[in-house]
């Protein structure tokens, strides 16, 4: 009886001890509570190999950030969230991020697909979406802001080199069939019948068929000036090199889904092809080479090569800081008001979303070497993404 | 252009057929679908990668592709398989789970994005007046080789003669005394050996990734259950199937040509009559 007495006032002063230590917290917390940026990424599927760059750019951006006190005084609490790379995983995360997280904006670089089913959702809830992913175009919302490239910005001036300097006239293009293989292709079509070329055969080889043989044939039969061709990411640009190559073709190739690191894991495969970007790890300003070794500081052994796909993340999440600090408030409605005044100048160069929520980029022609590094051979300077949302200003 | 088309169709059949000789082996005679088919590929190709970071000759990759699939094939089938040959349904969840252990360890260990293998041959050859791919030659004559071996290890070997008594009556083989465990062992064995072999022999040809099986596994598998158990009809597939979706794909699309071999496989399936 005494004791369990005993035991009553002990816990007792205890439950005081945590009310009292709990009443006065909230004051204390109010003024750094945390800026959250949510960033819905495919840690798994297909999206997997590139979402680890990803987080490290958002990563590095919220630590430069925090460093300097954060955004408004509050710290920046960086929320990375796995969407599968798909629409039914975006519409999983976004609402995790929204209600159970309470995220103040959502940075992030997805598939079309998760874009797609995530985008309304933020909408609804009235939460800034800044995209960093390059992508198909033409995806609009009073709270998505996009800041990497579209077809426009890409497809023209490579065709334009190519038919300039490398003399092509008569062309054969060909894709991966599925909708980003078939949404490069089109435009580029249009690019090279405005230069006055023609297009001598135009094929498309189903996602999971590996060999190329039948349409490398119809190549040769055709005997094109030079090649356009986009599959899907990775390694079907390595699968139709090596086999374009071992069957005797010397054309001139253009590509539209090569990129930095495939082009290097794929050894010298890809030597010779031409491709244009927005960011490369050879882009040689003050800017960059400061992220670059900030990223190889900060992970080390861990880290995955920068990319196009990863780099504007970072430029992404400084972008809204600034937007947050201008606005001096963390409401979607007047950052989203002031973010396209804001220029970030990062390692692409200065980026500014102005043109109906798309951002005239720096682009660049590259060329892979004989081992897999890609040579920045070219700058096109700052080249407009068109008309991506008319009915928004 | 017609000579292009007859290599189109002759090198697309060596590739199938070399592919699909594993799985035609260990259905044969174990009378199971090794779903595990694509992994094994898959660990045949990733060979090429360990062989180019070591420096070797491309060609040692072939020896230590096959020594792996062996390896790793003597250890599922004792261990695991040996158990399951009395419920068939059974060793097709088996190898399937083997096919994605298999698939998930090389994808812990290398990673998802591709690997670069060296490839042994990479200049294209002049063959009667057309520049063609030297390495899909070199491949086509690497099927009719392994075809012309695995035919004479079935018909001039002990082994294969006393595989042979199993593919025809397993229980009188067995009661006539002869090893049936054995040859379960050596046949799985072999299967998955030259279903690595054949992931090796592909790395000029595509990029190294954990899934790159998948698709070929699935020609594979028509091809065999077209051809039956016997080594002659698989050729006869592989020409007739790789040679209809090369001609569907040259003169239609490559998206019906990837249709081609599924269609016929199930129009042959329909009519073919039993000769086994």
């Amino acid at each position: 009886m005494r004791k369990s007495w005993r035991t009553l006032v002990a816990l007792e002063l205890v439950l005081g001890l945590a009310m009292l230590s709990g009443g006065a917290a909230p004051s204390a917390e109010a003024q750094a509570q945390p800026i959250v940026i949510a960033v819905p990424v495919g840690l798994s599927g297909v999206n997997s190999v590139v979402a680890p760059a990803v987080v490290q750019s958002a990563e590095l951006a919220v630590e430069e950030l925090n460093a300097k006190g954060g955004i408004m005084g509050r710290p920046v609490k960086l929320m990375p969230l796995d969407d599968e790379s798909g629409p039914a995983g975006a519409v999983k995360a976004f609402n995790t991020a929204i209600r159970q997280h309470k995220a103040d904006a959502i940075i992030t670089m997805e598939t079309s697909a998760a874009r797609n089913a995530g985008a309304p959702i933020a909408d609804r809830a009235k939460t800034l979406f800044i995209y960093t992913s390059f992508y198909e175009g033409r995806a609009c919302g009073k709270y998505l802001y996009v800041n990497a490239w579209v077809p426009e910005q890409i497809v023209a001036p490579l065709v334009k080199f190519m038919t300039d300097e490398k003399k092509v006239k008569k062309w054969f293009v060909l894709g991966s069939d599925y909708a980003f293989g078939r949404g490069l292709i089109e435009p580029a079509k249009k690019a090279i019948a405005g230069l006055g070329g023609t297009i001598l055969g135009e094929e498309y080889q189903p996602l999971q068929q590996s060999d190329w043989t039948a349409i490398i044939s119809k190549i040769r039969a055709a005997n094109p000036d030079g090649i356009m061709y986009a599959t899907s990411g990775g390694g079907p640009n390595i699968d139709f090199m090596k086999q374009f190559k071992a069957a005797g073709l010397k054309m001139p190739v253009g590509s539209l889904s090569i990129d930095e690191l495939t082009a290097e894991q794929g050894g010298n495969a890809a030597e010779g092809v031409y491709y244009t970007g927005d960011y490369f790890t050879g882009i040689d300003n003050a800017e960059n080479k400061t992220f670059l070794e900030a990223m190889k500081k900060k992970f080390g052994a861990n880290l995955k090569t920068p990319n196009s796909l990863s780099e504007p993340q970072y430029d992404g999440i400084h972008a809204y800081a600034m937007a947050v600090e201008k606005a001096k408030s963390t409401d979607a409605d007047k950052v989203a008001a002031v973010l396209p005044t804001i220029v970030f100048k990062g390692p692409r160069g200065a980026v500014q979303m102005n043109k109906q929520h798309h951002a005239p980029l720096p682009v660049y022609l590259a060329q892979v070497q004989a081992d897999g590094k890609t040579k920045i051979i070219k700058s096109f300077g700052l080249v407009d993404p068109g008309n991506q949302c008319p009915n928004l200003k | 252009m017609y000579t292009t088309q007859l290599l189109d169709v002759v090198t697309t059949a060596g590739v199938l057929y070399i592919v699909a000789v594993g799985l035609l082996v260990v259905y044969g005679v174990l009378k199971i679908i090794n779903l595990a088919h694509g992994a094994f590929l898959a660990m045949g190709a990733y060979a090429g990668v360990l062989t180019t970071w070591a420096g070797w000759n491309p060609w040692t990759a072939l020896l230590l592709a096959a020594v792996m699939g062996v390896a790793v094939a003597a250890l599922v089938e004792w261990r695991v398989l040996r158990a399951l040959y009395a419920r068939p349904l059974d060793t097709i969840l088996a190898t399937w789970g083997l096919n994605i252990i298999v698939v998930q360890i090389l994808t812990l260990y290398f990673g998802r994005e591709i690997h670069f293998a060296e490839s042994a041959i990479a200049q294209p050859i002049s063959v009667a007046g057309v520049t063609y791919s030297q390495y899909r030659l070199v491949l086509l004559l690497i099927a009719v080789a392994l075809g012309v071996l695995v035919w004479l290890v079935m018909q001039r070997t002990q082994i294969g003669i006393v595989a042979q008594a199993v593919i025809m009556n397993e229980e009188l083989a067995q009661a006539l005394g002869i090893n049936t465990r054995l040859v379960r062992f050596v046949t799985f064995c072999l299967g998955a050996g030259l279903a690595s072999l054949a992931g090796a022999l592909l790395t000029p040809l595509v990029s190294v990734h954990p899934n790159l099986g998948v698709p070929w596994l699935i020609n594979a598998f028509m091809l065999v259950l077209v051809a039956g158990v016997s080594l002659g009809n698989l050729a006869l597939a592989a020409l007739v199937l790789g040679g209809a979706q090369v001609l569907v794909s040259s003169y239609g699309n490559p998206v019906l040509g990837s249709l081609t071999i599924v269609i016929l496989a199930v129009i042959i399936l329909r009519f073919r009559m039993i000769t086994i």
